[in-house]
């Protein structure tokens, strides 16, 4: 149990799909202006991430070594166009709002990799939870940037004003150029925090 | 004899290892299409009737005070909003070319070829800048004017004509475009009456 917990754990800070490992940096870019876009596109790469890590682990034993990166974008792109298909009789709107990003999930680079790194070399139960773990963490990262980003560049959260009148929006951080440069600033902060945490270690250790 | 045997025996497995292969990759996708297939068999008719609801809502939207929509003979697309019987406003679809590929746009007009509303069917403009062409703010410069008004312009106390949204003038220029084509064709049909 505590072990599964870990493998959870470590796709929220530790392994962050964004802060940390720096794949799908452009889904960061491209839909983080609002939160609520950021909020959507995390839970969906969520469950795309941890329906094929379920699924890439269900058949490991069964995929040629030779062919098993099509057989594994085969079995993304069969989760990617399933949830569009229900999204759209279920919820049209919501699948008007994500737009041609919903079907980029499908060559999102967090994914392929979560199922060749860990998916095909583990059972179903921990490969679900690695899953859910990045998916996690990568919602959490998005939100983050989409709450930043949104309050600066439009002065709301969630569509409601608040920063007054007097508040000019930044455009730049509406832009690609804003969440590159956020983006910088929030590895970079993390990594000091990781540095003050690695010298905190050391310092109990002496003693 | 039992040489050749032997490399009829390996040439026979080397070319079942890549079936083989081929094979694992034809199964991935069979299944994968079989399972599309099944989902889109369900959910297709659904989401058919989801859009078919969603346009008469979005034409209500536009036209509050019609009661009844209809498809306009011969001109594809429209539709007349009547009230009590007699048409106050057509409802057209309209397309221009934005900043990142087609606006598709329904706009309501009316009959003496002004603009009620309008409606974006589906754009691919910037985030946070472009789209915000959809949003009340925007279409409040839109509304009630006339064609010869239809003009993007770029000086906020300019209250005539259409003012661009802020980093996006080729954006509100397709879109006002768009509108304005809208309106011509119904002047036109209409005969201005």
């Amino acid at each position: 149990m505590r072990n599964l917990w870990n493998i959870y754990k470590k796709g929220l800070i530790d392994e962050n799909p964004i802060f940390v490992l720096a794949l799908s940096l452009c889904p960061a870019l491209a839909v983080t202006t609002s939160v609520v876009n950021a909020f959507t596109m995390g839970l969906s790469v969520m469950f795309v991430i941890t329906a094929n890590n379920v699924s890439v682990s269900l058949i490991r034993n069964l995929v040629n070594p030779k062919v098993r990166v099509p057989v594994y974008i085969t079995s993304i792109a069969t989760i990617v166009t399933f949830v569009e298909l229900v999204l759209e009789a279920f919820a049209p709107l919501l699948y008007k709002e994500l737009g041609i990003y919903l079907a980029l999930v499908v060559v999102f680079a967090i994914i392929l990799a979560r199922a060749e790194v860990f998916a095909s070399k583990n059972k179903v139960i921990p490969s679900f939870f690695d899953g859910l773990g990045m998916g996690s963490g990568f919602t959490l990262a998005m939100v983050i940037i989409g709450v930043i980003r949104e309050l600066l560049g439009s002065g709301t959260i969630l569509g409601h004003t608040v920063l007054g009148a007097w508040y000019n929006p930044a455009l730049i951080m509406i832009l690609p150029p804003g969440a590159f440069l956020l983006i910088g600033y929030m590895i970079g902060g993390l990594k000091i925090y990781e540095a003050k945490k690695a010298k905190k270690l050391r310092e109990v250790d002496a003693q | 004899m039992s040489e050749t045997h032997d490399t009829h025996a390996a040439h026979v497995e080397k070319e079942y290892s890549i079936l083989q292969i081929a094979m694992n990759l034809t199964i991935a996708c069979l299944v994968s299409g079989i399972i599309l297939a099944t989902t889109y068999f369900i959910t297709h008719p659904i989401a058919v009737e989801k859009a078919k609801m969603l346009e008469e809502q979005a034409m209500k939207d536009l036209v509050a005070e019609a009661d009844t929509f209809n498809a306009v003979d011969g001109q594809e697309g429209w539709f007349s909003a009547e009230k009590g019987g007699s048409i106050i406003a057509y409802i057209v679809p309209s397309e221009s070319k934005g900043y990142g590929g087609t606006i598709k746009i329904m706009v309501a007009v009316s009959t003496d070829g002004k603009v009620i509303d309008y409606n974006i069917l589906s754009m691919n403009e910037t985030p946070g800048l472009g789209d915000s062409a959809a949003k009340d703010f925007f279409r409040d410069r839109i509304k009630g004017k006339a064609s010869d008004d239809l003009i993007v312009v770029k000086d906020p106390s300019n209250k005539e004509n259409v003012q661009a949204l802020t980093g996006a003038t080729i954006t509100s220029r397709a879109v006002t475009d768009g509108v304005r084509a809208a309106v011509d064709e119904v002047t036109e049909f209409t005969g201005g009456k």
